[in-house]
């Protein structure tokens, strides 16, 4: 909206934004204007979810089918005792509406899955991946290849984490895994360990790759993935390419609408 | 054993064990500076399990602390942030012991915030308190985890007993006005968020006594170009604080020791 000027209580809460010749008074209504999909409202989606409602990001879709429980909390910033038991997606729409009353959350209690992906990526400009499991990973990455949608991908494993953007026809998480673990070889994620802060680092970093993803602003962290020790307190950066061999993304593709992740990561067969 | 639940993911790490995690629900962690870092610091602390925590800010809730200061709601507007924050953070966990002070910390009162503490976490904004903290860590042998945060970037760096320092790297504040406040300049929530995550990283391994801290290592992160890395320096043999001829030697003689504004008395 050309000439569009923000309401004094938004030129009050956005003021250190409006400062930054990134973003300033159009990159706050382009936020505004925006929607994003936080799939996964738990260690990851937490602070992704804060950020971003932060920012003032103007929809925000937040999908999970869990409800909180205490150990939960240990790292789930969002959640707070008084959501225990109660669905993750209601919890946490109540802090963020509690931080910024100005933009619309959207709760999904419901699992992303191969049924509902399409239409439910569908409708938002960039999706956070906040899952803990193979077969979401490589659901959310096909489908939002699919859609053309950018996909914010992290994922922690005990003391370690990475954070990459996968940005339709530069790579996907298949060029990066062309196949997922045999199952059983990386334990369920219930079963391992999470050092508490570690997600806040990895969901954050989410956040920020959004809102320059949304504002068209900065390098991302497109082409890269940045790996986290916290032990060692180490960054490290690997490049990888789209594979051209890839079967979704490559140049001759075999994948052209969702296929049965169940079966495909061996997630069933553990089951 | 209700409690027992609440940790457990943390618990079964190596690095953490069933000891780690009653060390944690043991220790006491102070916190100068409830704002853009003491947010993400206070609530992973909270989470995580560290037993008592000491809130320090003079301020208030604004409006403008919201685009980033993720322990604060709209309701708060107008309320101390300790006060808000505490409430906050026993909604995570009612059994956290909270002191929640509002004061400021100044060369008269840091000796007991040292004291008092097993860390202390800088998330203030000023530079004179920041170089007042690194003095105090270094002169009361306890442990610092400085942070800083401006637009879309960050550091942090760990100070430890005999240092390498604050002023290994920088020996006096800048000059006013060389750089820009987070009010003139700006600053993106996500930048604070990732830097007091590192915060609070450093003060669990310490607590702990597992891995590498940030002990002569600086960790510096550029949002914006996606940029992260960590440099290691060595300790300055003239520093002002942690060499083997040091300027500042006492915090009951500080104001003769340093100026207002935190520079090195000549």
């Amino acid at each position: 909206m050309p000439g569009a000027t923000l309401r004094a209580d938004q030129r009050q809460r956005y003021a250190r934004h409006l400062a930054l010749a990134e973003i300033g008074v159009s990159g706050q209504q382009t936020l505004l204007r925006s929607s994003v999909l936080i799939v996964g409202v738990g260690a990851l989606g937490s602070p992704a979810a804060l950020y971003l409602a932060a920012a003032g990001v103007g929809t925000i879709g937040l999908a999970d089918h869990d409800s909180v429980r205490l150990s939960n909390l240990q790292r789930q910033v969002v959640h707070s005792m008084d959501g225990l038991n109660r669905a993750k997606v209601e919890g946490a729409s109540r802090t963020l509406h509690g931080l910024n009353p100005d933009i619309s959350l959207e709760a999904i209690e419901a699992t992303v899955d191969e049924r509902n992906a399409m239409d439910l990526l569908g409708r938002f400009d960039v999706i956070v991946d906040g899952t803990d499991s193979f077969r979401a990973r490589y659901l959310l990455s096909d489908a939002a290849y699919l859609l053309r949608k950018p996909l914010v991908h992290g994922s922690i494993f005990r003391v370690e984490g990475q954070v990459t953007v996968f940005v339709p026809g530069r790579g996907c998480y298949r060029c990066l895994y062309p196949q997922p673990p045999p199952p059983g070889v990386i334990e369920d994620s219930e079963e391992a360990g999470v050092f508490a802060p570690l997600p806040g680092i990895i969901g954050t970093i989410q956040a920020a790759e959004t809102i320059k993803l949304l504002t068209g602003t900065g390098e991302g962290l497109v082409n890269r993935v940045l790996l986290h020790d916290t032990m060692a307190m180490s960054f490290r950066e690997v490049r990888y390419r789209r594979n051209p061999s890839c079967p979704l993304c490559g140049d001759r593709p075999r994948i052209h609408s969702l296929v049965d992740y169940g079966a495909f990561t061996g997630a069933e067969a553990a089951r | 054993m209700i409690d027992a639940a609440r940790h457990h993911r943390q618990r079964i790490l190596d690095e953490v064990g069933e000891s780690g995690q009653q060390r944690l629900a043991r220790a006491s962690v102070a916190i100068v500076g409830i704002g853009g870092l003491g947010s993400p610091v206070a609530l992973y602390l909270a989470a995580a399990g560290v037993g008592r925590l000491g809130l320090f800010d003079d301020q208030r809730v604004e409006r403008s602390n919201l685009n980033r200061q993720i322990l604060f709601e709209d309701r708060d507007l107008g309320r101390p942030k300790v006060q808000a924050a505490a409430e906050r953070l026993r909604r995570l966990d009612p059994t956290l012991r909270i002191d929640a002070r509002s004061e400021t910390i100044r060369a008269s009162n840091v000796a007991g915030l040292f004291m008092e503490h097993d860390v202390v976490v800088d998330g203030t904004d000023s530079f004179e308190t920041k170089f007042l903290l690194n003095d105090a860590a270094i002169l009361t042998g306890k442990p610092l985890i400085h942070g800083a945060v401006l637009q879309w970037s960050g550091q942090a760096l760990t100070v430890m007993n005999g240092g390498p320092c604050l002023r290994c790297l920088f020996y006096d504040p800048p000059d006013a006005g060389v750089i820009q406040t987070c009010e003139e300049a700006g600053v993106i929530g996500a930048a604070t968020g990732v830097i007091g995550s590192v915060q609070a990283e450093e003060v669990l391994k310490i607590l702990l006594e597992v891995g590498e801290p940030l002990r002569g290592r600086i960790f510096q992160h550029d949002g914006l170009r996606g940029e992260t890395r960590v440099i290691a320096f060595p300790r300055d043999p003239k520093c002002p604080v942690c060499s083997r001829q040091p300027r500042i030697t006492d915090l009951s003689r500080y104001e003769e020791q340093v100026s207002p504004r935190g520079y090195v008395q000549r």
